[in-house]
């Protein structure tokens, strides 16, 4: 129970310090920015076929634009100290409404990805990390080293041409149909999966060559009965605190997957923001990823306890 | 083993032809030949030309540098800084400590993609934007593990002593830290170059990074992605130096005791 | 845990996985992102799929043609518009078309900065059957500025009480059942349209910046209509059996916009002589690779404003030095142009969001630097050409210009040349060719009235016209009746059909 608390206490310390460190990176971005930030908004919102200075003026006004950026962030600030996100200042919706949808849309594609991942890689790990040293294994290795090296935009365009344009298995992009998952999330998960079987193959090595293996294996147990009991057990907590640190990274990964099938995401409506100066949008968006990353490590730190009792944190 | 080899031969190999490629080649990364569009090779440009009728190997060339400059040099910013920072935090303890380890948690839950946008805006130059943008996030790596090995040693007995004996932090830190964090920055060095470049090609891809002309391996891959039928040999060739540098860098990282 | 999870996902996903597109539902992807409900943000997109309408309409050539208003008259002085409401029509949450209702959501549109803030208007009132618009100067554009995305009608229940546009209810032939900014909308046959129900049951919408994740989505089957396509998905496609390429030449222009007031560009013959440095036809076919070479301003799709008799803008690289040292340039030791000590070192400004546009500044850059001109290319967001033309410190801007903005060029010419505007002229003043415009604006013009402003521009070059765009669009050849529009307002979508 107090390792829960202990955990708690500190993800939330954290989350704390994830609202600091946006809200002072936000800040600095208000007052480096030159005095065109009603352009880049009037530009966002009416296209680059209308963007004009008599429009720029309109949003300075009604967005007072004008009060400076201490009076703007202190505003935000409170808002944020409401847990209102406020709204928008490119499509004048609640930034929170903005958000929910696309950082569905990411969840669910990481979700999938890691899914799949896990089916492809960690078998393939576990295999090679019984054999440590063998052929399979250094193969593995190789070809896993290959498999991230690979960029994604590629392997997702290959996959697109094989399976939906060739064989025509798949739709080639878009969203809403829940076929139009598979294909990004594989994209994904090649990636993943090359991670996630090195560790698994680690842990497994580790395992194989301990004396707890050894010891199972003399009460008689088969390799395949060891594996289950003790095996999966060993790897399972190295896995996961590794996939939770992964999920930050996924970020860019992500973006170059959604960017090439038309997947509406979090990280496009980051770059959006960004780009367009929609300092709500911006703090409200990195806040959330950066929430989520903490809740998810909460879990996992939760999950790895359960699974392995004497892993203790520094 | 033989496989970090491969990785450093490589590696090299890749950096030989950042460094010596543009002194050699005759046409410049920006010269123009509208009619050789998606040529192949010929004497003048050794590996064809792109879609505006550049040569290939110059632009190349140039983009290898780009980012393997930009890629080491934020990484060996953020290992000072996380070196520093880490041998800083486990010698004085207390709230700087705690505080610098806040820091680093709270930075981790932020996606790379974030700092490097954010730097953009703040920062007046891309590559600038990048290098301080990567290295805001890279340094964590390098303060956790200085950190984890520093709180160790300087609880040993050793450091005592040569506390006592009047030995400053310095002294401490390169006789008795750095022999122990020396070895782990390798893969952790590795595993940062390859971060960065990926992250720069990605940022490029999605027309975020570097601007055109520029030569870099992200931006040319999107100009070229359009002809990616008509000249697929074209759009191979930053791919393959991307996953050339990639792998070489996963390799040095990967080849386990 | 997560594994758990997710692998819950991936099962759930996987017996949809042969869901094929229904055969009544059209699907399209294009690369325009929707923002949100309000037309003033996305109201381009909700034209072209027919959920929302205006009160005008235009053809292919750019006629008006009457819309929710089936007919018009102005008073004597000009000063008094009256628009009839077509009886009968009723929004998608079935409240009649009232000319209260239309009235309502103009004035919306005006005091919100939309295109009608550009025009003289005064008041707009509903009086009976029709919308009456009040102006202080006569405007004979005012129906084409009717007819743009952002003057659409929505129904009284779709504006929120503080002025936001909380619901998507038009009268159009598709009602919107999801609408899911940025990137998803999709919409089913409505069937108390006024014109009869459209053909096609539903219609989904699908936003892909990528052109070649559109180009595979056409080649796949996955979308019966792709819009804008690249110049090498174009060559492609032309060789798949199932889809036909369509493609028509649009009002839209790429331009070089030049800061008149500079000392670079201060003189006719400046800005003559770097035009002549400019090989269109290589660009054109290297680049947009259709022959698109602009030999004047407008390009034949503008009607009247184009005028095949003008002689072409040519390209010529020794006049064009020798037009530079006339004017006092001589190249330097290294090459550059100098005069008066200074060099000939300018910054392009151009913006991404159009792929075409960094390549285009990547080859003017290699052209102008032949002849001497030393170009640094600025690659950023597009509002930084207005932001800089307002500060006064633009030198050089790429951009593409379009101007059937409304179905009538005079309504870009006005914000553009009448003297100087953001996408337009910079420091030029040409005070006969302003008063010709609003001439025009106020009473309209003759076809030699517009021929002659056309030959002022060329003349005069306040901007270099580089290329004329075409519109491409892949169509599935089981799809019949898209239409693709020159003035972008439209895919025909209420008189398409699938057949088998």
């Amino acid at each position: 129970m107090t390792f829960a608390l202990r955990t708690l206490a500190f993800r939330l310390l954290q989350a704390a310090g994830v609202a600091l460190v946006v809200g002072v990176m936000s800040f600095l971005m208000m007052r480096a920015m030159p005095g065109d930030m009603a352009f880049r908004i009037a530009a966002a919102r009416y296209g680059y076929d209308l963007a004009s200075a008599d429009l720029a003026e309109a949003v300075r006004t009604e967005l007072n634009l004008d009060a400076g950026p201490l009076v703007l962030f202190g505003q935000w600030m409170a808002d944020l100290a409401r847990l209102d996100l406020g709204r928008s200042m490119v499509s004048g919706l609640p930034v929170w409404e903005e958000i929910a949808h696309q950082l569905g849309a990411s969840l669910q594609l990481a979700a999938v990805a890691l899914g799949l991942s896990l089916l492809i890689g960690p078998p393939l790990g576990i295999y090679a990390g019984l054999r440590a040293g063998g052929r399979f294994d250094r193969a593995l290795l190789v070809a896993a080293a290959a498999l991230r090296a690979v960029p994604q935009f590629l392997l997702g365009l290959v996959l697109i041409v094989v399976l939906a344009v060739q064989l025509r298995l798949l739709p080639a992009a878009g969203h809403g149909d829940i076929s139009h998952l598979v294909l990004p999330a594989l994209t994904l998960a090649l990636g993943l999966a090359a991670a996630s079987a090195r560790i698994a193959r680690d842990a497994m090595a580790a395992f194989a060559a301990s004396p707890a293996h050894a010891f199972a294996c003399t009460k008689g147990l088969s390799d395949g009965q060891v594996l289950l009991h003790h095996g999966l057990r060993a790897i399972a907590a190295p896995l996961l605190t590794y996939l939770g640190l992964q999920f930050v990274l996924l970020a860019e990964g992500v973006v170059v997957v959604e960017t090439i099938f038309g997947w509406p995401g979090i990280g496009h409506a980051l770059i959006h923001a960004v780009f367009h100066r929609d300092v709500p949008m911006v703090q409200g968006t990195a806040l959330v990823m950066g929430l989520s990353f903490v809740l998810l490590n909460t879990l996992i730190d939760l999950a790895v306890r359960r699974i392995d009792p004497r892993e203790v944190r520094a | 083993m033989t496989t970090r080899h491969l990785g450093f031969g490589l590696l090299g190999a890749l950096v030989a032809l950042a460094l010596i490629g543009p002194l050699i080649e005759p046409l410049g990364p920006f010269k123009q030949t509208l009619l050789r569009a998606l040529a192949g090779p010929d004497a003048l440009a050794w590996f064809g030309y792109d879609h505006l009728g550049r040569s290939m190997f110059a632009r190349l060339s140039q983009a290898l540098r780009l980012s393997l400059t930009i890629a080491f040099a934020a990484t060996a910013t953020a290992a000072a800084l996380g070196i520093f920072l880490g041998a800083l935090a486990s010698w004085r303890g207390g709230w700087l400590d705690r505080g610098l380890s806040l820091l680093a948690d709270s930075v981790l839950a932020l996606p790379a993609l974030l700092m490097v946008l954010m730097m953009g805006v703040i920062l007046p130059s891309t590559p600038l934007a990048f290098w301080a943008g990567l290295a805001a996030v890279q340094w964590i790596e390098f303060f956790r593990l200085t950190r984890s090995v520093a709180r160790s040693q300087l609880a040993s007995p050793a450091v005592e002593a040569a506390r006592l004996q009047g030995f400053g932090p310095v002294w401490v830190f390169r006789r008795i830290l750095w022999p122990e964090i020396g070895p782990m920055l390798r893969t952790a060095t590795a595993f940062g170059v390859a971060n960065a470049i990926a992250a720069i090609a990605a940022l490029g891809f999605v027309s975020v990074g570097m601007r055109a002309p520029t030569p870099e391996l992200g931006l040319m891959m999107v100009e070229l992605l359009p002809s990616w039928r008509e000249a697929p040999f074209a759009l191979l060739q930053p791919v393959a130096a991307c996953f050339a540098l990639l792998l070489s860098l996963n390799l040095i990282a990967g080849g386990r005791e | 845990m997560l594994s758990r999870l997710s692998l819950a996902a991936l099962i759930a996903a996987l017996p949809a996985l042969p869901a094929l597109a229904d055969p009544a539902t059209l699907a399209i992807a294009a690369p325009f992102e929707i923002k949100a409900a309000d037309p003033l943000l996305s109201g381009d997109i909700f034209l072209k799929l027919d959920v929302m309408e205006t009160l005008v309409n235009s053809d292919a050539t750019g006629a008006l043609l009457p819309g929710l208003a089936d007919r018009w008259s102005v008073s004597e002085d000009g000063l008094s518009w009256r628009f009839h409401i077509r009886p009968g029509v009723t929004f998608h949450d079935a409240s009649p078309l009232t000319a209260e209702a239309a009235a309502a959501a103009l004035t919306w549109s005006w005091k919100k900065e939309g295109i009608l803030a550009k025009a003289p208007v005064a008041a707009i009132t509903a009086e009976g059957e029709e919308v009456v618009i009040t102006l202080k100067t006569a405007f004979a554009a005012l129906p084409a500025f009717l007819a743009e995305y952002r003057t659409g009608i929505l129904a009284p229940a779709a504006y929120g009480a503080d002025g936001t546009v909380t619901a998507l209810i038009g009268t159009g032939a598709f009602r919107v059942t999801v609408l899911e900014p940025p990137l998803r909308l999709e919409a089913v046959r409505f069937d108390g349209y006024w014109g009869g129900p459209a053909k096609l049951e539903a219609i989904h919408y699908a936003g892909v910046s990528r052109a070649e994740t559109r180009a595979l989505m056409a080649e796949s089957g996955d979308a019966g209509l792709v819009v804008n396509l690249d110049p090498a998905s174009v060559t492609r496609l032309a060789s798949v059996k199932t889809v036909t390429v369509h493609s028509v030449s649009l009002p839209r222009v790429l331009l070089l916009k030049l800061n008149a007031a500079a000392p670079f560009f201060d003189t006719v013959a400046e800005r003559r002589a770097l035009s002549l440095a400019i090989d269109r036809a290589g660009l054109a076919q290297a680049v947009l690779r259709y022959p698109a070479a602009a030999t004047q301003m407008f390009p034949p799709a503008a009607g009247a404003w184009h005028d095949p008799a003008l002689a072409p803008l040519g390209y010529d690289p020794e006049a064009a030095k020798a037009a530079f040292a006339a004017a006092g340039w001589v190249p330097g030791p290294d090459g550059i142009l100098q005069h008066d000590g200074q060099p000939f070192a300018v910054e392009l400004l151009t913006y991404p969001d159009r792929p075409e546009l960094p390549l285009t500044a990547a080859v003017l850059d290699q052209m102008l630097r032949e002849v001497g001109i030393a170009v640094t290319i600025n690659s950023t967001n597009s509002s930084e050409i207005p932001a800089k033309h307002a500060a006064g410190t633009l030198q050089m801007a790429l951009f593409a210009r379009n101007f059937a903005l409304v179905p009538d060029p005079i309504g870009t010419l006005m914000q553009d040349y009448a003297p100087t505007g953001d996408w337009g002229a910079m420091g030029w003043d040409n005070p006969a060719f302003t008063a010709a415009v609003r001439k025009i604006a106020a009473e309209g013009g003759t076809a030699a009235e517009k021929a002659a402003l056309s030959a002022t521009l060329q003349a005069d070059l306040p901007v270099v016209p580089i290329a004329w765009y075409q519109q491409t669009a892949a169509v599935s050849n089981s799809v019949k009746g898209i239409v693709i529009d020159p003035y972008e307002r439209t895919f025909g979508l209420k008189s398409a059909e699938i057949v088998q």
